[in-house]
């Protein structure tokens, strides 16, 4: 059986690198998927500690749809958004988007 | 009348108060403001002197709670002695005919206004610094005193030498200023009050140290020093004639200069109470007068010439409260105010008639300004001591009281000094009124509102000698409590008059008589006289030159050592603000990777603590 | 070494590599894809750890829906290729050391901690649990989250719509 660090270790690392591509990328688009990148990371360990947790049980599971939900909406918002800007500004790389300097 | 005593410096107040809202809007209308006031003020000052004429009306004080500091109480109040109440008189009535007589002699100055609230300013901090009750406040208005002088000073600041007139009157007088403060000091810290009337029970009790005493009277002496221009911090006073000749009369004759002297007299007690102090106070008073006088003989400055009379005679009233003369130095004091404010007006007169302080340029203006002759011949009379005026009764009793005092030498310094009074008086007189004109001005005789307050002043510098004979000397002391009456043999009367004359028949032989003016470079004695003996030299040469030596040294410590410590904070502060400014690029990314380093730094901070502790 | 070991190395790869190559790749559609089987692996671990229902759910939304919802963004942004001129140096290095660091810590806690070792009974049709417990126990939630996609539905529609009919 494979013991629950493994699962946790997996969700780190991803979790990791969800967070340098927020940092780092320079696409709209790229960042907006680096954020769903970690929400699955803690959806691993959501579901991970609903099985080999210490009061392992299904509510686990439960979070992780309502997880799902919110990063779908959050998806089809920061989408939005996106072609907003894109529509307004003719790009989408976040470093041109330095309206909160002024 | 007495408990209202302190609307008298308040009436000056609201006086400066209007004139700096209203000023500008008033215009000389100004004037009206002042004078009113000081009606006012001297309405109320006549008041009091009048009821505390009587013989037996008890010194007034009133304090109020200030400050309490541990089990130390500092009080505010007022205070009506009779030394108070005659100040009060003298400087409300001379301030009045200032005020009137400015009214002509300052129509059309831009700043007329201006001139005005320096001259309440000044008024109000003189009446407070007279009747305050204890050594703290009086300091407290003994500055606002100076600096109301500095403004008066300098008022036309336009004029290089006004400025630095002004500049020379404010640092020398602080020099006597900090003995003052000093001396203040140690007495609270030794008494442990700063009243009149504390310090001189402690003091008669014994409770001081008679060393003690004297350090600190001395110390008050050097503050009085500073404020009556007493050798050897009298330069400023001359330098002051550059400010305007009404503030001439007011400040540098009648009332500031007078306040070193009032303030020794108030504090008599103390200097009576050590010997050392009196005889520094009659040395140094003595000096002055002839040393002054000296100076005053061969001047050309019209204006000058009064400024070392007046130092001169402070001298006198230093020197009759050396000699235990408390009596004589208040009365000359009173006397002097009067006819000294009028030969300053006078010479205001003639300067507003030929618009020049030569004396050398001027000649025969008797003819034409009748009035002005008359009063400036009273006041010169009065000052030389002619028999019958003011300032003979004054200087008697000087006299008596230094030849009773046993200082026989300061007692023949004191005549000398007397004659060349006479002398460099009638030398201004007769270059100034008689012979033939060297002028071309076209001279007329001042308007009504300068000569009616000349002539008010001549008619004091007439009969103010004569309350000698009512009493003054029994009232001043409180029946002899501050001082003894003096009694002196008859010859130094005559003496005394053979002075005076002495004087004017020396001044008409060498002036009246064939009216001509030396020309020519002075030499020898004239010549050291004519520069003052040399001391504003001597003073920038051992004070001023090594001062602006070690100033130098400090601006180049200054602009490269401290200067380069600035410019380094500069530019740390710079450079950190470029840092943060950087951070600040309006980008999310960078905002969240600060966030994150945070973070970061602090989950390090934490497990790191937990690993090593 | 059992099935269920290489089952888990497979996935964890797949999650794993897929979020690096998601970092690397140039173009914007190939990362978009590449993300798209970072999420497929998840839905293996989901799997292995008996939770089927919600690897199916991820199957249909992350790889189905989001990633297709993305590469249509791309599209219509019209936005092919990162841009490479903008260089930030000590943005990327900071990034990365504060990335990395996170990580570290995170494993230096799981690795540093001990966790139980039985494996829950959840049931034995995990579909019929999540039911159960969703409809009864958690139906305010449910319902707010349908609340919620339904502002989100109306906010995106309101945000992407064009402005020339004002």
């Amino acid at each position: 059986m494979v013991p629950l660090n493994a699962y946790l270790a997996v969700g780190a690392i991803m979790f990791s690198i969800g967070m340098f591509g927020v940092l780092n990328k320079k696409s709209g688009i790229i960042v907006l998927l680096s954020i769903e990148l970690m929400l699955n990371a803690v959806n691993i360990n959501l579901i991970a500690f609903s099985r080999f947790g210490f009061y392992g049980n299904i509510t686990g599971q439960i979070f992780t749809i309502f997880t799902i939900t919110v990063a779908a909406a959050e998806t089809a918002v920061g989408l939005a958004i996106l072609i907003a800007i894109f529509r307004n500004k003719g790009t989408i790389s976040i470093t041109d988007l330095n309206i909160m300097k002024r | 009348m007495l408990e209202n005593a302190w609307l008298v410096p308040l009436f000056p107040l609201i006086s400066f108060v209007l004139l700096v809202a209203f000023g500008r809007q008033l215009k000389e209308g100004a004037a009206y403001v002042g004078i009113v006031s000081l009606l006012s003020s001297f309405i109320v000052a006549l008041g009091i002197l009048f009821e505390r004429l009587g013989h037996d009306a008890e010194n007034y004080i009133q304090n109020f709670n200030w400050l309490t500091i541990g089990d130390k109480t500092l009080t505010v109040g007022f205070e009506i002695t009779p030394l108070n109440a005659l100040m009060l008189f003298v400087v409300t009535l001379v301030s009045l005919m200032v005020h009137i007589y400015s009214k002509g002699y300052m129509h059309g100055d831009e700043r007329f206004p201006v001139f005005y609230t320096y001259l309440s300013l000044f008024t109000f901090s003189m009446l407070s610094l007279v009747i305050s009750p204890n050594l703290l406040q009086a300091f407290i208005f003994w500055e606002l005193v100076g600096a109301a002088s500095f403004l008066l000073i300098g008022f036309y600041y336009f004029k290089p030498s006004a400025r630095s007139a002004a500049k020379k009157a404010f640092i020398v007088t602080r020099i006597g200023d900090l003995g003052l403060l000093i001396g203040i000091s140690l007495l609270f810290w030794q008494v442990g009050t700063f009243e009149y009337a504390g310090v001189f029970e402690a003091v008669e009790q014994g409770l001081v140290e008679p060393g003690f005493i004297t350090l600190t009277a001395i110390l008050i002496f050097i503050g009085a020093i500073g404020k009556s221009g007493q050798f050897p911090l009298h330069t400023w006073l001359p330098d002051a004639m550059e400010g305007p000749t009404p503030v001439s009369a007011l400040i540098h004759a009648a009332t500031m200069v007078a306040a070193g002297v009032y303030l020794v007299a108030r504090t008599f007690p103390l200097f009576e109470a050590s010997e050392t102090a009196m005889y520094v106070v009659a040395t140094v008073g003595g000096f002055t007068a002839i040393f002054a006088a000296s100076i005053g003989l061969v001047q050309n400055d019209i204006k000058r010439v009064l400024a070392y009379s007046t130092v001169s005679q402070l001298g006198y009233m230093m020197l009759a409260l050396g000699s235990a003369g408390f009596i004589a130095g208040v009365f000359h004091l009173f006397t002097h105010a009067f006819f000294k404010a009028l030969l300053f007006l006078t010479a205001g007169s003639v300067i507003h008639a030929v618009h020049t302080q030569n004396i050398k340029e001027m000649g025969g203006l008797g003819k034409e300004m009748k009035i002005t002759r008359a009063v400036f011949l009273i006041g010169a009379l009065a000052i030389s001591g002619f028999p019958g005026l003011a300032g003979f009764f004054s200087k008697d009793l000087i006299l008596m009281s230094v030849y009773e005092s046993g200082h026989v030498t300061l007692f023949w310094m004191a005549l000398i000094a007397a004659v060349m009074t006479a002398f460099y008086m009638f030398r201004l007189y007769f270059l100034v009124f008689s012979g033939k004109p060297r002028h071309n001005a076209n001279v007329h005789e001042s308007p009504k509102n300068m000569t009616i307050p000349m002539i008010i002043l001549s008619l004091l510098a007439i009969f103010a000698g004569y309350i000698e004979f009512f009493g003054f000397g029994e009232w001043i002391t409180n029946n002899g409590v501050i001082a003894e009456e003096v009694e002196g043999p008859k010859w130094i009367m005559y003496l005394s008059i053979i002075a005076a004359f002495g004087g004017i028949a020396l001044a008409w032989l060498m002036y009246g008589r064939d009216n001509k003016v030396k020309t020519g470079e002075p030499r020898g004695l004239h010549k050291l006289l004519f520069n003052k003996y040399y001391i504003d030299e001597l003073y920038s040469t051992v004070v001023v030159r090594p001062y602006t030596i070690f100033g130098y040294v400090l601006k180049f410590f200054d602009k490269y050592v401290i200067g380069g410590l600035v410019q380094l904070s500069v530019w740390f502060s710079k450079a950190i603000g470029k840092i943060g400014s950087r951070l600040q690029n309006g980008q999310v990314q960078a905002y969240g990777l600060i966030t994150i380093i945070g973070l970061v730094l602090l989950l390090v901070s934490l497990t790191a603590g937990r690993l090593l502790g | 070494m059992t099935g269920e070991y290489i089952a888990f190395f497979i996935f964890a790869l797949m999650a794993i590599s897929g979020a690096v190559l998601m970092l690397n790749l140039d173009r914007v559609i190939h990362m978009v894809l590449s993300i798209g089987l970072s999420f497929i692996g998840v839905a293996g671990l989901f799997v292995l750890l008996k939770a089927e229902f919600l690897a199916f759910v991820q199957i249909l939304i992350y790889a189905g829906a989001i990633t297709i919802m993305m590469a249509l963004g791309t599209m219509m942004t019209s936005q092919h290729k990162e841009d490479k001129k903008l260089k930030r140096k000590g943005h990327t290095i900071f990034a990365i050391l504060g990335a990395t660091i996170i990580g570290l810590i995170l494993l230096n806690g799981i690795r540093t901690t001990s966790w139980p070792n039985e494996a829950a009974n959840l049931g034995e049709d995990n579909v019929i649990e999540i039911g159960m417990a969703m409809f009864t126990k958690h139906v305010i939630p449910f319902e707010l989250a349908s609340l919620l996609l339904l502002v989100a539905l109306m906010g995106a529609i309101v945000l992407a719509k064009k402005e020339s009919d004002k």
